[in-house]
């Protein structure tokens, strides 16, 4: 069991390290390898959905000694929603390497940092104490910059630099939490114990509880992104490669909004219930900004870019809200969004492998010339819209439905983003794909190959399982929800 | 005989490092001299110098352990784990920096003893201010050490900017020393001691708070003729133009001998002398840590050459290490590790500018590390080791040397500091990955020429990026270590 979970992190990095072993000549050989090897961790994760009880809590699995003298132990574990998390990282990664097109297939340094991204990215889902999570979180960086610098757009260098400076300071509050909770913690017990478990049991006055989930709230929402702190997301998403793209909306963001439900919330409840409604606010804004601000863009990618910072807005408006249906809404609106948007993200790409632009006016008609390419994108633009019936659908309608009680008037402004998801996406569906196919440029595209529908099959199964059948993840979600909301009900004392 | 020598603490083993490299020194001089001798002559004895040196550090702590904490030569020479921990990161200084020194030597062909020698001396000069108790054997380790350093600036006379890299930093070093020992002057003035204990002992008789103006004012003045050499602002003008108009084969000799030995001095001064009246000098070490902090980030994210960004990182990473040694003994042995990683990534930087760069020259313009990736693949990784680790990014040995020193500034509530060493790690990652950017990203039209390593360079470079990732993954054991050091303060 111990060495499973240590696979996640580890096998990832011995993949790279055997794709960087190849010799550049054998260039046929890179994807293939990538793929068969990407699949073990998927298969490791399948195997563990079968064979292990994953409906649980955070549950803690080994420890490493890390600086003895100040007693800091490295930590590891998993819980549900670590799992599924990982499992979308798994699949996402496996299926973004089959989706690009030859000029990244030939790159191993390109695979290379995908599969170490999917170690860091694991890593953080699997951490077991702050030290650990803040090593991963910061350690997924490096694969990050240089998947942007060097396969990225024009221009590559400023997106990159404020990604990774936004992330940075975001992250050195992180740090700051991370020391004072490790101060205190040696204050009450005499060593700076950083793992869940002692800061859960450490006890903790109001104001230094404010101050700590402030302090980690604010690094995690850089990551989400929350709506002041958002504007390194649209470059980002323009700039990077498209598997870069479909890793960074699929994954990264998801991380910001993991800590906060593992860390800031259940340790920092406290501060949590002072600032919930800032919170809030802020992600209505975002819902209603990003989906206004995405009806106008002109280039599809940026378009898919501004319906995240919509869509990871209701995740941390459910978080927010505090109730159990909303957090578990909020857990589930993460998966959805890694599928959805990881599967705009996808298609987007193949149409700019075709036609290397991203202007929304360059198309029109292609439904006639690509009609498998038409629906499979419709089909999707549904799941993200939230369609009844697809995976969209059940997170947010969720969510709306728990913050409700709390937040009575922000969430029926929320409940508007629905509809603006509606405008953005139809219309841009109904730009590029409607209408007179009257650009010859348009008219020879090719449909999908079957590698392609490969790619992108599966998470469109996904959106529709999912959609029909949403108790499967919630089962393994309540564990973890259920703890949050302990802390949350055990000090406002209401049950609902 | 035996009696006198006993009496003044008469041992040979405790300045054996010195000797060792004072005698290695000598001996090149007379083969030079008198004997024609061919180049592997000259290496194999600085080598074997060199190894000798480590090798009398070892037998110091076998006195170490038989005496503990002991003083020698009529409290000249005091053998402490500061003084041990001097000796061991100089010996491991002069053995990582040997191939460059030797190569970059070799490239001065009639000047290349000469060169050796002032490296050697050099060294020795800092071995004597390590292993310091009195103030004076301080100040002349100090000289023996820095002019040495100024002649090595200066190696390369051809050269316009060498010249000015040694006339600066002979006429600021020289004012620094006269501060220096004018600070010491008032120092005896007051208790006319100069061994650092009798010093204490002074202030602890007269009481911290009736301490002499003279004294704090020359406290305060041995302490900036130390943050000096160390490049602390406001005291770093002379840093961007040492490093860049140095031979570049040099420069990671220069600018980490002189950090290491004047780091344990301070280290030493505020732990031991000084420890009564240290919260006197509060605001002093604040603004020097901040506006190292802050001046160094600002000019370091505009520098358009390599060496003179370094130079303004090391005044970061200065005003890092000066913080944990002067906020108490957790902080010191924070900055004991912080020091010890800081130094090997140093180092490992050098010895690749070095070699992308050639030896002798000065200017390295950040343009020219264009292509790196393409052009060396071992030696572009190695760089971006050690540029992460500077910035203190996880799995490096930077990012944890950086966490336990935030760790324990916070510890003694100094949240100001934290705040803005927080804030130039922001900065660092900016200016650290602006070169890794040129060097692995950035396509570039006309490659640089083809470097071939030898072997001897591989060995040192992997050697040090090892070690930078294996203190970041593993570093309880060098953490232990850098505890054992300030134990006897505890």
């Amino acid at each position: 069991m111990t060495g499973l979970v240590y696979s996640f992190i580890l096998l990832p990095v011995i993949n790279s390290l055997l794709v960087f072993l190849i010799p550049n000549r054998r260039k046929e050989l890179f994807r293939p390898l990538t793929v068969y090897l990407s699949l073990i961790p998927l298969g490791l994760c399948l195997y563990m959905f079968v064979n292990q009880n994953l409906k649980t809590s955070f549950l803690e699995v080994d420890s490493i000694p890390w600086i003895t003298a100040y007693g800091i132990d490295l930590i590891i574990g998993f819980s549900g929603m670590s799992f599924l998390l990982i499992t979308l990282n798994c699949l996402l990664v496996l299926l973004s390497i089959l989706s690009v097109n030859q000029e990244y297939a030939e790159s191993k340094g390109f695979l290379g940092s995908i599969m170490l991204l999917q170690a860091a990215v694991n890593g953080v889902f699997l951490a077991g104490d702050l030290v650990s999570l803040f090593i991963f979180f910061e350690a997924l960086l490096i694969p990050m910059y240089f998947l942007m610098g060097i396969w990225g757009g024009s221009n590559r260098r400023y997106a990159t630099i404020k990604f990774i400076l936004y992330t940075v300071f975001g992250s050195i509050f992180i740090l700051a939490g991370t020391i004072y909770t490790g101060v205190l913690s040696y204050i009450s017990s005499g060593k700076f114990a950083l793992d869940f478990e002692s800061i859960a049991s450490m006890s903790i006055t109001t104001s230094q509880s404010e101050i700590l989930f402030l302090l980690f709230t604010f690094g995690f929402l850089v990551k989400v992104p929350l709506f002041p702190l958002h504007t390194w997301l649209p470059d980002a998403h323009v700039e990077a490669p498209t598997a870069g793209s479909i890793l960074l909306a699929g994954v990264l963001l998801k991380v910001g909004a993991y800590g906060i439900l593992r860390v800031s919330i259940p340790f920092f409840t406290e501060g949590f219930l002072r600032y919930q409604y800032i919170i809030a606010f802020l992600s209505v804004v975002g819902i209603i900004y990003g989906a206004i601000v995405a009806i106008v863009q002109i280039d599809i990618k940026k378009l898919i870019a501004y319906s995240s910072i919509s869509h990871m807005g209701f995740v941390m408006l459910g978080i927010s809200a505090g109730r159990y249906l909303s957090l578990e809404g909020a857990v589930i609106q993460m998966i959805n969004h890694g599928i959805t948007s990881g599967a705009l993200f996808m298609l987007v790409g193949f149409l700019y492998d075709r036609r290397h632009t991203r202007r929304i006016s360059d198309f029109g008609g292609l439904k006639k010339s690509m009609p498998i390419y038409a629906s499979i994108f419709l089909f999707t633009s549904f799941a993200s819209i939230g369609l009844p019936g697809l995976n969209g659908f059940v997170g947010e309608f969720m969510i709306l439905m728990g913050s409700y009680p709390t937040f009575k008037v922000l969430t029926s402004v929320a409940a508007f983003g629905v509809v603006l998801a509606a405008i953005y996406m139809l219309w841009a569906y109904q730009r590029m794909f409607n209408g007179q196919l009257d650009n010859d440029e348009n008219a020879v595209l090719s449909d999908l190959n079957s590698k392609e529908l490969v790619a992108v099959g599966p998470l469109l199964a996904l959106m529709l399982f999912i959609g029909i059948y949403p108790s499967f993840i919630e089962s393994y979600v309540v564990q973890d929800v259920s703890v949050i909301y302990e802390s949350i009900s055990n000090l406002i004392g209401v049950s609902q | 005989m035996s009696e006198i020598s006993a009496a003044i603490g008469f041992n040979l083993i405790v300045i054996s490092p010195t000797i060792a490299l004072v005698g290695t020194a000598l001996a090149l001089l007379f083969f030079t001299i008198t004997i024609e001798s061919n180049e592997i002559v000259k290496k194999s004895i600085t080598f074997l110098g060199m190894l000798i040196t480590s090798f009398c550090v070892f037998l110091k702590f076998g006195l170490f352990f038989e005496n503990g904490v002991s003083s020698y030569f009529t409290q000249k020479i005091l053998l402490d784990e500061f003084s041990l921990f001097g000796n061991v990161l100089i010996s491991l200084i002069l053995l990582f920096n040997f191939l460059p020194i030797w190569d970059s030597s070799k490239q001065l062909k009639e000047k290349t003893t000469e060169a050796i020698i002032l490296t050697l001396m050099s060294a020795s000069g800092f071995m004597l201010m390590v292993d310091s108790e009195n103030l004076i054997m301080l100040f002349i380790g100090l000289e023996i050490g820095s002019i040495s350093l100024y002649a090595l600036a200066g190696l390369n006379r051809g050269d316009k900017l060498s010249n000015e890299a040694s006339l600066k930093y002979f006429l600021l070093g020289s004012l620094a020393s006269c501060i220096l020992i004018y600070g010491v002057s008032l120092v005896y003035v007051s208790f006319s001691v100069f061994s650092v204990y009798n010093f204490a002992l002074g202030i602890a008789y007269v009481g911290p708070d009736s301490v002499p103006l003279t004294t704090s004012i020359g406290v305060l003045l041995i302490f900036i003729g130390l943050l000096f050499k160390i490049a602390a602002a406001p005291f770093q003008s002379w840093a961007p133009d040492v490093y860049q108009g140095s031979p570049t084969g040099y420069v990671g000799f220069m600018s980490s001998i002189a950090k290491v030995s004047s780091f344990i001095v301070i280290a030493r001064l505020c732990l031991v002398s000084t420890n009564l009246i240290i919260e006197n000098f509060n605001i002093f070490f604040l603004i020097v840590i901040v506006s190292s902090a802050l001046i160094g980030s600002l000019f370091a994210s505009i520098q358009e050459d390599l060496k003179r960004l370094l130079a303004y990182s090391g005044v970061v990473q200065s005003g890092f290490i000066l913080s944990g040694i002067v906020s108490g003994i957790n902080g010191t042995s924070a900055s004991m590790f912080y020091l010890f990683t800081y130094i090997l990534q140093l180092i490992g930087i050098f010895i690749i500018f070095s070699i992308i760069n050639g030896k002798l020259s000065s200017e390295f313009n950040i343009q020219s590390i264009q292509g790196l990736f393409i052009n060396n693949r071992f030696l572009a990784t190695s760089f971006c080791v050690f540029m992460f680790g500077l910035a203190g990014i996880p799995l490096t040995s930077g990012f944890v040397s950086k966490f336990i020193l935030l760790t324990n500034l916070w510890a003694y509530e100094k949240y100001l500091l934290v705040s803005i060493l927080l804030l130039s790690t922001v900065a660092g990652f900016y200016f650290y990955l602006r070169p890794i950017w040129i060097a692995t990203i950035e396509k570039t039209e006309a490659p640089i020429e083809i470097l071939k390593l030898k072997k001897s360079e591989y060995l040192v470079i992997s050697t040090l990026v090892t070690l930078t990732i294996f203190f970041g993954l593993v570093p309880s054991s060098l953490i232990n270590i850098s505890r054992w050091i300030v134990r006897s303060y505890l």
